[in-house]
């Protein structure tokens, strides 16, 4: 119940949203708040109730390919926590933006309800018709906010950023729909034997296809091209989602869909070197960024080339690293982007070059600033060490230089968000244009998401423990990969 | 026996950063401020409890030592860390004058940041930094150390950038926190290898060490030496961040940018000497690693060769004190280097004294001339701060190693450790240890003579504000006075039976030290010879600097900055940093920004012109009309879907 709750009711409630009035955006803000809140503890709600499945229903009938596309979902301990970080970073986006929208609230709450179930479906389908068509249903929501809500140059970033992914994912789809059809069947768990049956000829070309979408989706370089533009143009709560959760999408896709494809201890390098070049290019161009949210943008490429290179190492402590990390970023990098938009309205502009000295002029914003870059650096004690270190012990696995990279750009992470943090609260006080406080409700939204990330930092368990449960997709990976071996010396003996 | 538990001891600090912090922000916005009486005893308060529960701990402590298990940490199967405190012989010498002195410098604060805007912040921050600096020493695991490790690079960062309208001071803090973040890594990788070989239980000092207890060393640790060779260069590499020493020193000078109180804690006192107490903290296994003990002699010596020469060159009072810091640093770890552990942490311990001192004396003469630095608008203040000359004073004798004073009895064995370490290399050693020896006895002398004799050079402006620091900064000045006269005394060589601060640390690193000196055949000499030489290089720095500098100092307006041969010395790591470090990054970034990222555009560019095509249609939809919008688009998904169903049917 609870499972369809998080997926389908946030479609509801963005209709019940249309029914609210558009002028009075007090009033739309009061619903749309009470409606995330609700989402949030659904979320936690599945969280403390751990693994679980819905019955499946069918959903329509493919009649020339003999496939039943079923309406099923299912958490486990990756999806629940990631569907948490959705619902939570939603609801920030829907405080923080309660004074950004001025009266067109309505229709921006609309827009997030309708990502955040689309992101819940996609990290919760138990079918890989339901999984493709919640992966796709994200760009619309994302791309019609960008559009309407974003900077001088949002449509252009929009329509980048729709066609992209989409063109993106369109190999996905081909790949899946060859899956489907010689399993006649679209449940996971018959596609993934079907994979693990075919020769390695075929395998490595449906992950080569799968590969594109969930690469364009993260981004991992050199598919990013739409990423710096598009976090850059849209409103601040709409990148903080983007980054926060709908940036997950690629590398749950790779736990799903790409790991199992995996055939031979080559590819697997070269996904890793792939995830390390992306940490590395990101955390450079980071470096050079100008633009305050370029360089967020760049540091969160960063950080998901960082996850990619640790989930591809598949040792024991991947799983347990690379979730860690993803709710340590989405924790600091949501709260960062939040705060940059009210940077943003402080001095007119995104330059870095124009900001500077708000500690001055906002104590408060210096202060969660400050705090949100220190974390964003993963201090230990704050969950993005606990993710770092994982994944460098798992990266350690992989061999030295990898680890040895990795760790390289981790201080090179601390020296673009220092450069950040510096040019953005310390120095002289810039010019500031308008009003020079940051509002209630985007400390409301912020620190709650700081603090969790100080929490996580000091008890990691419940994230690590979530991934102990039988639906551990490692231990299935484990399973059907021995299974798959053992197939393979049949063969041969045969 | 013990009726509080051992995490008390962090916990008060950390207690008072959370409640200042609060203050500190709700107090922002008002014009004045909270008031500086309450918050300024909250600040003293905490450090204060944490000593005297640290003094309690210490009473009561038996041989072993307190061995205290918080909780997991992380814990994700095979790899498991825990939270733990572990109150042994070295971690009681080290948090007794970490909370000691530190709370000494809190209550010197309170009336040297006096009427500053960020009273409260300062004092959440130095809370702060006490809080990790007893986790870093109190920890029994490297990765629980870690915490307290980068935790008090941290408030160093923060307390560097403190005044930060001044983007110069901002840049100081964060070459401190990114040039120690590369001696991090080392740190993390250190662990990483160790968790390589034995899992992650060999995290855990007590584990760790248990592996190299006993006369012989296990199989597995023979097997495996090489992999704990390459651990102990990284975890070396770490503290050679921490501690300024050769490669990674060049934070240090720049980290004067921030209040004098913070230079006197952080950066002599406390921190900086956390890498000394890592290295004592894993004694066991160095013993068994003759390479890396050899490298860290090396590179203590070096260190302090070139930082005293350095510190010849220095007009800014206190960028003299910090080459002079790092000198000191470079020969607790050449006492590492020689497995001399326990005379390192003695070096340690009286450093603090004489150091903290100097610096805070330093502070207070900065404060009455109305915030100068330079030395040479100094002179004559024997007369006019009579007192805070007696502090500097006294920090002098200690630290050029004044027969009876603290820093020659530690200074006296670390040479003496030097010359019995081995047959050639050891009288080696001496020597050049004994030549930096003369040298700071030079430079030093250089920044008595400078501030305290001749003529008063400022301007009579400032000459007219001259005062004596209020009370609060006067007692800490002259307990700390007190104790770089007498605190050598808890370990004087020549006496005998003083040697209490060696049986103190003998449960820790005694053993380790035994082993490691049995390879050690170095010639033996009578101790009253080292004090003698020693001694004798004292006074021949003294009257060295007597002839050279006793004479009147031109006027000057330039600042502070050496220049000429002075200058490329003082700035050769940073130049060396420049071109191997920094030169190449920013090579490889505009690569990344100018030529990678044309070729990335280009498969933009194909897509976009798919976007182009397809934008005239998307565009004119773009009604206001959200709603409508989200409509269309789930019904353009599932036509897509559809069509894909039905053609990929047939």
């Amino acid at each position: 119940m609870l499972l369809h709750f998080l997926t389908l009711a946030p479609f509801i409630a963005a209709l019940l949203m249309v029914a609210a009035s558009g002028r009075d955006s007090k009033s739309a803000f009061r619903l749309a708040v009470v409606f995330g809140s609700i989402f949030a503890a659904a979320s936690i709600g599945l969280l403390l109730r751990g693994a679980s499945i819905t019955e499946p229903m069918e959903w329509f009938f493919v009649p020339g390919a003999n496939i039943t596309v079923y309406y099923a979902l299912a958490s486990h301990g990756f999806s629940m926590w990631l569907v948490f970080v959705s619902c939570l970073v939603s609801l920030a986006a829907l405080v923080a933006g309660r004074d950004s929208f001025e009266g067109n609230y309505r229709n921006f709450a609309i827009g997030v309800f309708a990502l955040l179930g689309a992101m819940n479906g996609m990290f919760l389908a138990a079918d890989a018709v339901l999984f493709f068509f919640f992966f796709e249903a994200m760009v619309f929501p994302a791309a019609m906010l960008i559009a309407s809500y974003g900077g001088a140059e949002r449509k252009k970033a929009a329509i980048r950023f729709a066609i992209y992914t989409l063109v993106g994912s369109a190999p996905l789809l081909m790949g899946l729909w060859y899956l489907m059809t010689l399993a006649e069947s679209s449940a996971p768990f018959e596609l993934i034997t079907i994979m693990l049956s075919l020769p390695e000829s075929t395998r490595n070309l449906l992950l080569v296809c799968f590969a594109l979408a969930f690469l364009v989706k993260s981004p991992i370089f050199p598919f990013h091209g739409w990423q710096a533009k598009t976090y850059a143009e849209a409103p601040a709560p709409v990148s903080a989602i983007l980054t926060g959760a709908m940036s997950k999408a690629g590398i749950y896709g790779f736990l799903f869909w790409g790991l199992p494809l995996l055939s031979s201890d080559s590819l697997t390098s070269i996904f890793i070197w792939l995830g390390l070049i992306t940490a590395v290019y990101g955390a450079l161009m980071a470096l050079r960024a100008t633009d305050a949210k370029n360089l967020l943008a760049f540091s969160s490429m960063g950080h998901l080339g960082l996850a990619m290179a640790g989930l591809f190492v598949l040792s024991e402590t991947s799983t347990p690293a690379v979730l860690v990390l993803l709710v340590a970023h989405a924790l600091s990098a949501s709260a960062l982007f939040i705060l940059i938009g009210a940077a943003e309205r402080f001095a007119g502009s995104r330059d870095l070059g124009k900001m500077g000295g708000f500690v001055k002029s906002s104590p408060v914003f210096g202060f969660l600033f400050g705090f949100a870059g220190i974390v964003a650096v993963a201090v230990p004690g704050t969950a993005g060490f606990v993710g770092e270190f994982l994944v460098l012990l798992s990266l350690w696995n992989a061999g030295p230089l990898p680890a040895l990279i990795a760790g390289i750009c981790i201080v090179l992470s601390a020296a673009y968000m220092l450069r950040l943090i510096a040019a953005v609260i310390f120095g002289k006080p810039a010019a500031v244009r308008g009003e020079t406080k940051i509002s209630a409700a985007e400390v409301i939204a912020v620190l709650p998401m700081l603090l969790l990330a100080i929490y996580f930092g000091v008890r990691p368990a419940p994230i690590i423990d979530a991934l102990a449960y039988r639906e551990s997709p490692e231990s299935v990976f484990e399973e059907t990969d021995s299974a798959a071996d053992e197939a393979e010396e049949n063969e041969n003996v045969q | 026996m013990n009726t509080i538990p051992l995490w008390f001891i962090p916990l008060f600090p950390l207690f008072g950063a959370i409640v200042l912090g609060v203050i500190s922000l709700v107090s922002s916005s008002s014009e004045e401020g909270a008031p500086e009486g309450i918050t300024g005893t909250l600040a003293v308060l905490f450090p204060f409890l944490s000593f005297i529960s640290t003094a309690v701990f210490a009473w009561n402590m038996p041989a072993e030592g307190f061995r205290e298990t918080l909780g997991s940490w992380i814990d994700t199967g095979w790899f498991s860390i825990n939270f733990g405190f572990l109150f042994d012989g070295l971690s009681r010498t080290m948090l007794l004058f970490v909370t000691g002195i530190g709370s000494l410098i809190t209550l010197y604060s309170v009336g040297y940041m006096h009427r500053d805007r960020g009273f409260v912040r300062f004092f959440s921050y130095i809370n702060l930094f006490l809080f990790s600096m007893i986790v870093l020493v109190l920890s029994d695991s490297l990765p629980f150390t870690f915490l307290g490790w980068e935790g008090v690079g941290l408030c160093s960062y923060l307390l560097i950038g403190f005044w930060n309208a001044d983007q110069k001071n901002v840049a100081a803090a964060n070459k401190a926190f990114i040039v120690n973040r590369v001696g991090d890594l080392g740190f993390l990788l250190g662990m990483l290898v160790l968790v390589s070989i034995g899992g992650s239980a060999l995290l855990s000092y007590p584990e760790l060490l248990s592996l190299f207890a006993g006369a012989d060393l296990s199989a597995m640790v023979r097997e495996n030496i090489q992999w704990f060779s390459l651990a102990g260069f990284l975890i070396f590499f770490g503290c050679t961040g921490k501690s300024a020493q050769i490669p990674l020193l060049t934070w240090l000078p720049d980290a004067m940018a921030g209040p004098t109180p913070v230079s006197a804690l952080i950066h002599a006192a406390t921190m900086v000497t956390s890498g000394v107490y890592l290295l004592a903290r894993l004694s066991g296994m160095f013993a068994v690693l003759p390479d890396v003990l050899f490298v860290i002699a090396l590179v203590g010596l070096a260190t302090a060769f070139w930082a005293a020469v350095a510190g010849l060159f220095q007009n800014d009072i206190k960028k003299l004190l910090a080459y002079s810091t790092i000198s000191q640093l470079g020969f607790m770890f050449m006492a590492v280097g020689v497995a001399a552990f326990d005379v390192a942490i003695f070096h340690v311990f009286t450093h603090a004294f004489f150091k903290a001192a100097l610096f805070l004396g330093a502070g207070a003469v900065i404060h009455s001339l109305s915030g100068e630095q330079d030395m040479r608008r100094m002179g004559g203040l024997l007369k006019k701060l009579p007192l805070t000359a007696l502090v500097l004073i006294f920090g002098w004798l200690a630290i050029i190693g004044f027969p009876g004073f603290a820093g020659f009895w530690s200074k006296d064995l670390i040479l003496e450790r030097l010359y019995a370490s081995a047959p050639v290399t050891g009288p080696v050693f001496y020597g050049v240890a004994l030549l930096t020896a003369i040298i700071t006895a030079v430079y030093m002398t250089r920044f008595v003579i400078l501030t305290l004799f001749g003529k008063y050079r400022g301007s009579a402006e400032t000459e007219a504000h001259i005062h004596e620091s209020p009370a609060s900064m006067m007692i800490p000045m002259l307990i700390l006075t007190v104790g770089s006269a007498f605190a050598g005394f808890l370990w004087a060589g020549l006496i005998p039976g003083a040697d209490l601060f060696k049986n103190w640390l003998a449960p820790v690193v005694g053993a380790a030290q035994a082993m490691a000196l049995e390879g050690m055949h170095g010639p033996h000499l009578s101790p009253w010879i080292f004090a003698l030489l020693g001694t004798l290089a004292a006074f021949l720095g003294i009257f060295a600097a007597w002839k050279l500098f006793m004479r009147p100092v031109p006027q000057t307006k330039e600042d502070t900055v050496p220049r000429g041969f002075g200058g490329d010395w003082t700035f050769f790591f940073d130049k060396l940093h420049y071109y191997c470090v920094l030169v190449p990054v920013r090579v490889l970034a505009w690569i990344c920004d100018k030529a990678v990222n044309p070729f990335v555009m280009l498969i933009q560019w194909f897509i976009g012109g798919i976007a182009e095509i397809l934008g005239e249609g998307v565009r004119s939809i773009q009604a206001r009309k959200i709603r409508v919008q989200v409509g269309l688009s789930f019904a353009g998904i599932i036509l897509v879907l559809a069509l894909a169903v039905f053609c990929g049917g047939i």
